[in-house]
């Protein structure tokens, strides 16, 4: 399995035009800076922290300036390079977050072409969450300020084998940005089967977010998740069974029982373990896309 | 399916160590041919120009006060005009060299921006050779690191040094460029052989 991992990444090397390079100097000199700065900005953070204490009210912007710096800067770093060390590479039933994290647990599986997977999530009331960017980014903001709907609001990334998600639908509930049904899809790479052997197509996490919090790991604004999981697993697989007829699904038992655990935010997760492996390779795709 | 289908791979089932090894965070990223410039790259280049401003901001202020500093400082006292207009060539030659190592500054942010990695690392290079000081200073007591004194530049350099050694920075700046591919492809490099043949026979 620990090879997998390895491979994956050798995958993407060679699809990105380039060889497989040891370990040279430059690189080396990479994973220093990489190191000096997390040690360097756990310093920085220290600074801040005792110059708030020296500007009397005013020490209050450096506080908050000291929990931006912990929480966006010090702390992401910190777990990048302690996750790369503990936390092991290949699949374990969960994403991992860009700090290197475990994220949300694998509770979902899908045949199927990617034009059949969008048709079929499409076809069952689910909204396509943006790309992160710039646009999209200042759009949350605005519409947090102004309490106003947006419901392809953009998901955080999440990373299995070494990839962030393809795309991610979601349902906003109640025109309320901070509780919403969310699901991530992966596509697997060719050769890759899960354990026990079933080749699937594409995994998926599939979360809801009950409100807005802290991170317990990064100290970050983040959503939280309801905890029972499989709630939000199976109201997935039921929209998408109820708006596709030819949609199948087949049911892996105990798939990943011993899971309870917490997800990248600290967050308790509760699952029966088991994951359903939604066929949607005969819904019809140029129907669905004609539909609105 | 698995065991007929001929694309299986054999995989490896040798046992492995517990933990990961840290040589992971030295790994080379694969980043993709084309990708829009990161966050971490605009932001890097960004804190760099504010290194100049403070950097500037400093100049201006040692030359208004050029005079009390000799004085004081220096203990020098200035009599006559030629040790005047001695020390307004030296203040001139002080101005005229950080002036340079500014523009120096500036244009290594402009090729941070457009993604260069020697840049990258010889930025990354003094921002580490400037924190190590400033930690050897404040541990010494040499000089005690306030908002008045070095804090802003030594914050400036952590901030640059995480910016630019980010994976993302790492990335963009060690990202394959079309145009040296073409060249070496034309130059017949056997490097660049090398590195296009797992393109050719992965078709993905």
């Amino acid at each position: 399995m620990g090879e997998v991992g390895a491979e994956a990444s050798r995958t993407d090397a060679t699809a990105a035009g380039q060889a497989p390079r040891r370990l040279s100097f430059t690189t080396m000199l990479d994973g220093f800076f990489f190191v000096f700065a997390g040690i360097a900005s756990v310093w920085l953070a220290w600074l801040v922290l005792t110059q708030s204490f020296e500007f009397g009210w005013f020490g209050i912007a450096f506080f908050v300036a000291f929990w931006l710096v912990l929480a966006y800067l010090v702390l992401p770093r910190l777990h990048r390079i302690l996750a790369a060390i503990y936390v092991p590479e290949y699949f374990i039933g969960r994403a991992r977050t860009s700090d290197g994290l475990l994220g949300d647990p694998v509770n979902l599986a899908f045949d199927g072409s990617e034009a059949s997977v969008h048709a079929a999530m499409r076809a069952a009331g689910w909204t396509r969450a943006d790309d992160i960017t710039l646009a999209s980014g200042w759009r949350i903001v605005t519409s947090t300020v102004t309490r106003r709907s947006y419901d392809e609001a953009p998901v955080s990334p999440l990373f299995l084998f070494h990839r962030q998600q393809g795309f991610a639908y979601q349902q906003e509930v109640e025109g309320n940005p901070a509780r919403r049904h969310h699901v991530r899809f992966w596509r697997t790479p060719d050769w890759w089967l899960l354990p026990g052997g079933r080749r699937v197509e594409w995994l998926a996490a599939g979360t809801f977010d009950r409100s807005v919090g802290f991170s317990l790991f990064t100290l970050q604004v983040t959503h939280k998740i309801d905890a029972d999981i499989d709630v939000e697993r199976d109201h997935i697989v039921a929209t998408v069974l109820g708006a596709n007829p030819v949609a199948g699904v087949e049911v892996l038992h105990d798939f990943s029982t011993g899971y309870h655990s917490r997800n990248g935010g600290g967050d308790t997760i509760r699952t029966d373990g088991d994951l359903p492996v939604v066929d949607v390779g005969e819904v019809p795709v140029v129907a669905i896309e004609a539909a609105p | 399916m698995s065991a007929a289908d001929p694309e299986r791979r054999h995989v490896s089932v040798e046992k492995r160590p517990a933990f990961e090894s840290p040589a992971v965070l030295a790994t080379p990223v694969t980043p993709p041919v084309s990708m829009p410039r990161p966050a971490a790259t605009a932001f890097g280049a960004l804190l760099v120009c504010g290194r100049v401003a403070a950097g500037i901001a400093g100049l201006v202020a040692l030359g208004l006060a050029w005079d009390d500093i000799v004085r004081t400082e220096l203990e020098i006292e200035l009599e006559g005009r030629d040790s005047q207009a001695a020390s307004d060539l030296v203040l001139t030659v002080v101005i005229v060299a950080g002036g340079v190592v500014l523009a120096v500054e500036l244009l290594l942010a402009l090729f941070i921006w457009r993604g260069s990695n020697r840049a990258r690392v010889t930025v990354m290079s003094f921002s580490t050779i400037s924190i190590v000081v400033a930690w050897i200073d404040s541990v010494t007591g040499s000089t005690e690191i306030t908002l008045r004194t070095t804090f802003v530049t030594l914050a400036l350099d952590i901030l640059v040094l995480l910016a630019l050694s980010s994976r993302n920075a790492r990335a963009y700046a060690r990202r394959p460029r079309q145009r040296s591919i073409l060249h070496r492809r034309w130059a017949g490099d056997p490097a660049l052989r090398r590195r296009h043949r797992p393109r050719t026979s992965h078709a993905e």
